[in-house]
């Protein structure tokens, strides 16, 4: 044994020595080999050990009194409503022994006819998120309501004395109509003070309208996004599915826009145009219907056409974000094809009694000085306001605000009070949709923290009588429904979700104000802001779901980007992944780039909703803030924008790099004249015999001419299987848990590609690749053809995944997770497993549905039901694309579907025999135009 | 040396230790000692599986027969035996539910405000009819969390509630009856038949095991899959 010598530098040690330092061959004296051999088999004979321990011992608290119904061991579902941008989205909310684990559509809610949203499945998340506001805060400390109460008090007797003059209220699209009475009341208490109206994710269009998605055969969309985010994409994605596959007369569509969007990925018809080309657009075709003009190409004569043939049939929908002229112009289509009354209503602006003043003037107020005292009622006007406003700068200058919001944000962080607001799980209150059918919205869950809901807020300000929110809102109730029996028709309401005397809204003229100024013609390039996909306008940037939810078109996470073509790319020099430099009007914001196929020429789309400073652990700090870029003129881009490359490179955390589908046609479509995509191996032999089912035999058909990319799938089986996110460093590893997820295709022409969305969950193959290889028998076959997983039996070797033609398996890596949080315990299904580190896990076909159905089924004594067994995703699909039955049921819906000649499965050359089947995308071509 | 080299249980054939000048490397004994050694590695070997079982399924392990305390010394004993009371009184979910159920305070109370009303052992109910706090009762059967158990089918089948829980008229505190380890669910789940009684016979007390041909009668009239019974989907999710 070499003595040990003292340490000399690396930097002055002799080359040669190097080779054998000091030691470097020997172990420490104190810690020879045997010794260390020693230690492992101990420390691995005690860890063994310290498995032999008995099962811990739990409590049982049963009920004081049980309340009537409740069984515990079964859910309850209570019907309630949610307020999106304004519009009702009615809900049917699953409790486990008094905690909301579920959220899905009610079916007998006109809003939503029992599909749901990615926000309505996300807000569960939101609800039990730890990072919500649990106190209210003075000036950033902790404080109480009675402290609130003790400065407030005092304010609104000052308030009374004024008239109310100084106090000004920031409300956001408001969808209850007892909000609505209450802020009638509060201008009618304290005349002077005003409501301003801010709303970035939903702005107000400048000519509101509902539009009959059942009564229409060809549609033209100039930039609205029918099938995203907004007031009834839900009807509107079932109603366009089901004229997409009529078989007398398919349904046509067309879209010309800027960005691509959910509407042009499932038109039969794409344009695409820079924003100040689309207003020029959008006259040139009213001025062409009307006879004034000839069609500037044979692609707008055929569309013409095509809309002539269909009047009041037809409809022409201009987006939200939309200058009123492409509004004005879309009117005059609709009235020269006589839509208007059939297809199209063109209704009064929320909350027009009320006669909101705009943000602008609200700020214009704060800097003179005319504000004392102003409430913010939700929202983030400190970070989703135009830069040109300057929102904070004017914040610091009012003496009392008060934030109240389910989040302490941006804006709370400024004022001088923040006040906790109740999710809407946690409180009364009640919606309308844009057809003024009303639903109650009852809470499912008392409040997790000291929190009140807007409407409880206002009574306090009103100084009013009942305070809490049920009796506000079933006093409003009554006013408002005045009927014999009031009682069971409260009662009735609440059980059904929805009223049953809802009277229709009364169509008014259009409003002649237009808070989206037309485009400036500047030279350079045209920037388009619109609100993110997931998290909108920021205001779900808290939601970890939605954050690692893939944007339909460029499968990016956690992050936005500057996106732009791949031809003004290359003439611009700019490179996919790098970040870049974007001056607009003297503001600057870096953002990486990211070369979309489908974005109009010379526009750069920046989505809103990134950058936030203070939106928990979850969203602090992520992508760029384009709030930066936006100015009060025209809030939604304008001419003039540059960009320069940094040539810095930036990683995304993207799902999916694939582009296209290389010829191996994951994604099949059809026309109405050519219908078979069947191939010659679907019937080729197998050396593997086969499996018999005596029962059923589950399989999945989805629909290809229904999807519309929206995701509703992945976030509602995240929510039905207990499945965590991982971070974006983790994405960046490729380690997604998504059972299901939603692959997106580029197809055809790289300038005007077509956008194929194609949900993939685990195909449950007869012959599954995946079973054959884990050494222990993890995964495995059952007699009901399902391709199971045991967790308890899985040790990770991870060979099934790669085994898996597919790619669904998903491995924890680390323990994602977090089963420490209490509030997020609360939130977990009891009937789905939480998995642990090391474990593989996939989709089952919401394998703890099918025991539940087959349990009842048996206890009948009678066989389970065609449709009885909803898996979450097929429950969620607002377009009806995914189908859930027992193949072997003669009579079932899915058995149907498999014969149809769309029907196809994925890599079927692979022979793997997949339960889960597609049905190719059918395409609705114009013959005129191909 | 060839001797010695053909012997070598351990098979040992390092050719230059056996060259001349180099002395002999095992003792004579070795020829013994390799035997015995391999023989006492096996027999330990054997004694640790065997004492590992013995521990696995030793009443300490599987707390089969321990009674567990409870905050109110509750006696299904009196109860069921002296009082006649039928299960499903206080169980209300086990024909509907995945959770048999544990009686709410008010259940206690609806004798117990009448019979025994100033009974020592009873003030914990009483206290928590009084202060609102429900009672604290120990669990006895406990299932590892990724294991999904339904009361209501298997008493629907006719799986009765003695053939899990014991004779619980006998027991003083409740205590476990059965393992509740996986082949004892797999005893039953692989022949049905030996353990399902006609629906009259679920709720009573008997100690005399089921008669497998009327079983058989039951399992084919129920429908029963023995195959598909032994799927892992059906208790693992």
């Amino acid at each position: 044994m070499n003595t040990p010598q003292p340490h000399t530098p690396a930097a002055v040690q002799p080359r040669e020595e190097d080779e054998f330092a000091p030691g470097a061959a020997e172990w420490p004296e104190d810690f020879s080999r045997r010794r260390f051999l020693q230690i492992m088999a101990a420390s691995l004979a005690l860890a063994g050990g310290g498995a032999c321990t008995r099962l811990p011992h739990g409590e049982i608290l049963p009920y004081l009194r049980q309340p009537e119904s409740l069984v515990p061991g079964k859910p309850l579902y209570f019907a309630t409503s949610m307020n999106f941008g304004g519009t009702a989205q009615g809900l049917l909310v699953r409790s486990n022994e008094g905690r909301p684990t579920k959220i899905e559509g009610n079916p007998d809610h006109p809003g939503s006819l029992g599909r749901s949203s990615v926000h309505a499945q996300a807000e569960l998340l939101s609800l039990y998120d730890p990072a919500r506001s649990h106190t209210p805060m003075k000036l950033g400390h902790p404080e109480t309501w009675e402290g609130w109460l003790g400065e407030a008090l005092p304010r609104i007797a000052h308030w009374k004395e004024r008239e109310g003059a100084g106090v000004r209220l920031l409300i956001q699209r408001i969808g209850s109509p007892t909000m609505r009475a209450q802020l009638a009341q509060f201008l009618a208490k304290y005349p002077k003070a005003r409501l301003h109206f801010h709303d970035a994710a939903f702005p107000e269009s400048p000519m509101p309208a509902r539009v009959h998605h059942d009564r229409v055969q060809v549609v033209l969309s100039l930039d609205a996004e029918l099938f995203g985010h907004g007031a009834a994409h839900l009807s509107a994605a079932l109603a366009f599915a089901k004229s997409r596959l009529s078989e007398e007369q398919p349904g046509r569509l067309y879209a010309v826009e800027c960005t691509p969007t959910l509407t042009g990925a499932m038109a039969d018809h794409r344009r695409t145009l820079a924003p100040s080309a689309l207003v020029k657009y959008a006259q040139a075709l009213a001025d062409a219907v009307a006879g004034r003009a000839q069609p500037s190409d044979e692609w707008s004569a055929a569309l013409i056409r095509d809309l002539q043939k269909n009047p009041g049939r037809s409809v022409v929908v201009a987006g939200h974000f939309q200058p009123l002229s492409v509004h004005q112009a879309a009117r005059a289509l609709n009235e020269a094809l006589g839509n208007i009354g059939k297809t199209i209503d063109y209704t009064p602006a929320a909350a027009a009694e009320l006669a909101p003043a705009t943000l602008g003037e609200l700020v214009t107020a704060m800097n003179h000085g005319e504000v004392d005292s102003l409430l913010i009622l939700g929202g983030n006007p400190v970070y989703d306001t135009p830069a040109d406003l300057s929102f904070a700068a004017a914040l610091a200058k009012i003496p009392f605000s008060a934030h109240h919001g389910v989040y302490e944000n941006e804006t709370a962080q400024l004022c001088r009070w923040h006040l906790p607001e109740s999710h809407f799980l946690e409180a009364w209150s009640d919606a309308q949709t844009l057809d003024g059918a009303e639903s109650i919205g009852q809470p499912l869950i008392d409040p997790l923290y000291p929190s009140r809901s807007a409407h409880e807020l206002l009574a306090m300000l009103l100084e009013q009588v009942p305070t809490t929110g049920y009796e506000i809102i079933r006093a409003a109730w009554q006013k408002r429904h005045p009927a014999d029996d009031f009682e069971s028709f409260w009662r009735k309401t609440l059980h059904d979700g929805v009223a049953a005397n809802a009277a229709p809204a009364v169509p008014a003229a259009a409003r002649e104000s237009s808070p989206n100024a037309e485009t400036p013609a500047l030279a350079g390039l045209e920037l388009i802001l619109r609100p993110d996909a997931h998290i909108l306008d920021g205001r779900y940037a808290e939601n970890a779901w939605l954050q690692e939810l893939p944007k339909p078109f460029t499968q990016l996470t956690w992050e936005n980007a500057a996106l732009i073509s791949p031809q003004t790319a290359k003439a611009l020099r700019l490179e996919h992944g790098k970040l870049a430099e974007l001056r607009y009007r003297g503001r600057t914001l870096r953002a990486p780039v990211w070369i979309l196929p489908g974005q109009a020429e010379n526009c750069v789309t920046i989505h809103l909703g990134y950058g936030r400073s203070r939106a928990g652990t979850v969203g602090t700090g992520l992508g760029s803030n384009a709030f930066a870029l936006q100015t009060s003129d025209a809030l939604w881009g304008g001419g003039g924008l540059e960009v320069h490359s940094l040539g810095e490179r930036h990683t995304f955390a993207t799902t999916q790099s694939q582009q296209y589908m290389e010829g191996r046609d994951p994604v099949r479509l059809v026309t109405p004249g050519k219908t078979s995509v069947a191939t010659e191996s679907e019937s080729t032999p197998s050396l593997y015999p086969a499996w018999k089912y005596d029962g059923p035999a589950w399989g999945m058909v989805i629909d290809l001419s229904a999807c519309i990319g929206c995701s509703a799938c992945t976030i509602a089986c995240q929510a039905e299987n207990n499945i965590p996110v991982v971070g974006r460093e983790q994405v960046l590893r490729r380690r997604e848990m998504h059972w299901i997820r939603v692959d997106r295709y580029f197809d055809g022409d790289a300038a005007a590609p077509r956008f194929l969305h194609q949900p993939v969950p685990c195909m449950h193959c007869e012959n599954a690749p995946c079973e054959l290889v884990c050494p222990v028998g993890a995964t495995v076959h059952d007699h009901e053809g399902l391709n199971v997983m045991v967790y308890n039996r899985c040790v990770g070797t991870r060979y099934c995944s790669n085994n898996c033609p597919y790619k669904v398996r998903r491995f924890n890596f680390l323990k994602y997770n977090d089963t420490d949080s209490p509030t997020l315990k609360l939130m977990r299904n009891p009937n789905v497993t939480v998995r642990m580190r090391g474990v593989m896990e996939k989709c089952t076909y919401c394998l703890q549905r099918i025991s539940a159905a087959r349990i009842t089924a048996e206890k009948e004594q009678r066989p389970i039901r065609d449709g009885e067994v909803v898996p979450a995703c097929a429950q969620a699909c607002p377009a009806d694309a995914i189908i859930f039955g027992d193949i072997n049921d003669k009579a079932s819906r899915v058995t149907a579907l498999r014969k149809s000649p769309r029907h196809y499965s994925l890599l079927d050359d692979l022979n793997t025999r997949p339960r889960t089947t597609y049905l190719a995308r059918l395409r609705n071509p114009n013959p005129e135009i191909g | 040396m060839l001797t010695f080299r053909a012997r070598n249980p351990l098979g040992c054939c390092v050719k230059h230790m056996i060259t001349e000048g180099m002395s002999q490397l095992f003792p004579r004994y070795s020829n013994t000692l390799a035997p015995a050694a391999i023989a006492a590695v096996l027999v330990t070997v054997g004694v640790a599986i065997w004492t590992i079982h013995a521990f696995v399924f030793s009443s300490y392990a599987t707390e089969v027969g321990h009674p567990v305390s409870q905050v109110v010394p509750f006696s299904h004993q009196h109860h069921v035996a002296g009082l006649g009371i039928d299960c499903r009184y206080c169980h209300t979910g086990v024909e509907t539910s995945s959770f048999a159920g544990i009686p709410a305070t008010e259940t206690c109370m609806t004798c117990h405000s009448q019979v025994w009303r100033d009974a020592p052992m009873l003030a914990p109910v009483r206290d928590s009819w009084t202060t609102g706090q429900p009672l604290h009762w120990n669990r006895v059967h406990n299932l590892p969390d990724y294991v999904y158990f339904d009361h209501s089918i298997h008493v629907q089948k006719g799986v009765a509630c003695v053939s899990c829980h014991g004779r619980v008229d006998r027991m003083p505190l409740m205590a476990k009856s059965q393992t509740l380890y996986m082949r004892w669910c797999l005893d039953c789940h692989e022949a049905p038949e030996k353990h399902l009684r006609p629906a009259s016979d679920v709720f009573l007390m008997k100690d005399e095991a089921p008669d497998p041909h009327r079983g058989a009668e039951l399992a084919r009239a129920a429908g029963v899959q023995t195959a598909h019974l032994q799927d892992c989907s059906v208790c693992h999710r």
